[in-house]
């Protein structure tokens, strides 16, 4: 019995049963958690190491209650709706223009150089000028994010639908599929709303939300409603400028049937999974920010657990961000799934 | 150019004299002296094809099927894709491509195009791919799902089983058929097949071409069918080029008996083996002309 499970645990590429597959994940938990306890066991000077440097894990998860009380899941909240903000915005600007930079080369010619420099720069080193240019405030988190990962979107959208078969674009061809402006004006007009909406409510919500920083444009929130704050001069300025980013960048893609009907929606599903990593490397930068410069977020409770303490939350804050992110990035792979049922992804 | 290699025969299987082209008449190809070089003026400048001329007649209510056989590399696929208007083969270097009397200057749904690898849209369903191309001439939508339909009949699949399905759940010949389907629908005057038929086993392969030489008799459209397989071209074929080797030119021309009977029963026969025999001999010879020059 052990000698056959032996023979096939030393089989390069043999698969192991999902049963098997779990218990070895559960061994490694188990393991590090064993080293942990090992490394804190006792009292005083008997611990191999002093419960300043690490707490045991009984003395870290008992802390929990009091992390909760400390606003843990509105910092969960707002930490996600930094990332959430800046990187939609970079995902409706980068992967149209990448579609379109994919599409036409001479347009991604000229792309090309700001997009090198986007993506060799440290992004780290973006931050100080963040602050320069768009507060201590909630714009400059979004703003972060957005310059961040804009480069990343727009690089991984032109090499998806550089991957899109010729094959497919020569049949489309030869169906008879053509530029068609009318439709593609009506198109891009809905994505135009849409832009402008998204602006007009996202910079109406952020400036509302800059009570911990410093901002240009502080409302007077006693002076009238949410709605009519929201519908002011400046605010429609707003609106209108979106639709007009919404129509240009969507125009080229709606307006002619091969990008619209083949090389879109072939190159969607890739575009999503890069979406979904480039996500991830989003929330790891939220992180840096909000340790150099935050009142509130996921990385402002560490850096202020490490100050003020009590540091076991240093710990309890790295386990739930690692839980949020791979969360989240399950659920996309799902959504994934139920949205692309003709294309494998995630697997690994 | 195109030499006449055999004498007439009233037998069904034996390879017949090609017709003389008529002046005057309505080509439906016109190739006159075409050249294509890629990367002119370059290191690597390569001459897919070099001087080819031919024509194709208008014959009322009949379309010529042409079988395009020769060694591999020797730019077939370039004259198929020229009179597509596809690039980068399109435009030619030099020389003029005319189909319909008219020069060619972007692909269009007048001239369909058949795949080896079916290029079968993996986002849509059989029904959408197959109504592809009257999508995009904005033909309502039931309209083009009733023809969709009935073309998906046409061509061997269930209408009712298949017609949902996505390209990934179907074998090679079904998906094949339905890329046939799919550039049929939109009654093409020319149909060009760069080996169709190329991956897929014998026993579907000789099925396929029943059901082609069916569907294209219906159509009455000419079709341009690139294969490897000397029996497939010897079989389909109304005529038969024979293209030499890099840089490609028509070497024989040649008209040969048309497919009258099932695939399976006309291929048995030995006036037809004869043919095959014969169209071999030919592409042997012209591989060791090559095979001499570059030694």
């Amino acid at each position: 019995m052990f000698k056959t499970w032996w023979k096939r645990a030393l089989t390069i590429r043999d698969a192991p049963s999902y049963a098997e597959g779990l218990v070895f994940g559960t061994a490694c938990i188990g393991f590090v958690l064993f080293v942990w306890w090992l490394l804190t066991v006792g009292e005083g000077d008997a611990r191999l190491v002093d419960i300043y440097t690490l707490p045991s894990p009984g003395e870290t998860f008992a802390t929990f209650p009091e992390l909760w009380k400390r606003g843990l899941s509105l910092s969960i909240v707002i930490s996600l709706g930094r990332v959430i903000g800046g990187f939609l915005l970079a995902a409706a600007i980068g992967v149209p223009l990448g579609i379109v930079a994919g599409s036409y080369p001479r347009v991604n010619a000229f792309f090309k150089p700001l997009v090198i420099f986007g993506r060799s720069i440290p992004i780290a080193a973006l931050i100080p000028l963040t602050m320069v240019w768009f507060g201590l405030g909630e714009f400059n988190k979004v703003m972060f994010i957005f310059l961040a990962t804009l480069a990343f979107v727009i690089f991984d959208t032109v090499n998806t639908v550089n991957a899109v078969p010729d094959r497919f674009i020569d049949t489309a061809y030869t169906l008879g599929a053509r530029g068609s402006r009318k439709k593609g004006a009506r198109i891009a007009a809905i994505a135009g709303v849409i832009y402008g909406l998204l602006i007009m409510i996202g910079w109406h919500m952020l400036s509302e939300s800059n009570g911990n920083g410093i901002s240009a444009e502080v409302p007077d929130p006693s002076e009238s409603t949410w709605a009519a704050q929201l519908f002011t001069s400046a605010a429609v300025t707003r609106f209108a400028a979106g639709f007009v980013m919404g129509f240009i960048l969507w125009f080229p893609i709606a307006g002619h049937q091969v990008l619209r009907k083949v090389i879109f929606p072939l190159a969607l599903p890739d575009i999503v999974n890069s979406l979904r990593l480039i996500f991830g490397l989003a929330f790891g930068y939220i992180m840096l920010a909000e340790v150099i410069n935050a009142k509130t977020g996921i990385g402002a409770l560490i850096i202020n657990s490490q100050r003020i303490g009590p540091r076991e939350h240093i710990y309890l804050c790295l386990f739930i961000i690692t839980m949020v992110a791979w969360g989240i990035d399950r659920s996309i792979m799902l959504l994934q799934r139920q949205l692309f049922p003709h294309i494998k992804h995630g697997e690994n | 150019m195109a030499k006449i290699e055999l004498t007439a025969s009233e037998q069904p299987c034996e390879l017949k004299d090609a017709p003389p082209t008529p002046a005057g008449q309505p080509l439906v190809v016109d190739f006159k002296n075409v050249t294509k070089t890629f990367d002119v003026g370059t290191k690597r400048a390569f001459t897919a094809i070099k001087d080819v001329s031919f024509a194709v007649e208008n014959i009322p209510h009949i379309g010529e099927f042409i079988g395009v056989l020769g060694p591999s590399g020797c730019g077939k696929s370039t004259v198929l894709r020229l009179i597509a208007g596809l690039a980068p083969q399109f435009p030619a270097t030099s020389g003029t491509v005319m189909v319909h009397g008219e020069p060619v200057t972007a692909p269009g749904p007048d001239r369909g195009f058949v795949f080896q690898d079916y290029a079968n849209f993996p986002h849509r369903t059989v029904l959408d791919n197959v109504a592809f191309g009257l999508e995009c001439r904005q033909v309502p939508e039931k309209e083009r799902r009733d023809q969709a339909r009935e073309w998906i009949a046409k061509v061997g699949l269930d209408p009712k089983k298949d017609a949902l399905k996505y390209p990934h759940q179907l074998s090679g010949g079904m998906n094949q058929r339905v890329a046939i389907a799919r550039t049929l629908i939109m009654h093409p005057r020319i149909i060009l097949m760069d080996e169709p038929f190329g991956a897929l086993d014998p026993t579907t392969r000789q099925r396929m071409q029943d059901l082609l030489v069916s569907l294209w008799r219906e159509l009455e459209a000419t079709v341009f069918f690139i294969t490897h397989d000397i029996p497939e071209a010897v079989y389909l074929g109304d005529r038969v080029f024979v293209f030499t080797p890099s840089p490609g030119t028509i070497a024989h021309q040649f008209a040969v008996a048309p497919p009258d009977r099932p695939a399976r029963e006309m291929q048995q026969e030995p006036a037809f083996l004869e043919s095959v025999r014969h169209v071999r001999s030919l592409l042997d010879k012209l591989e060791a002309e090559k095979d001499n020059r570059s030694s």
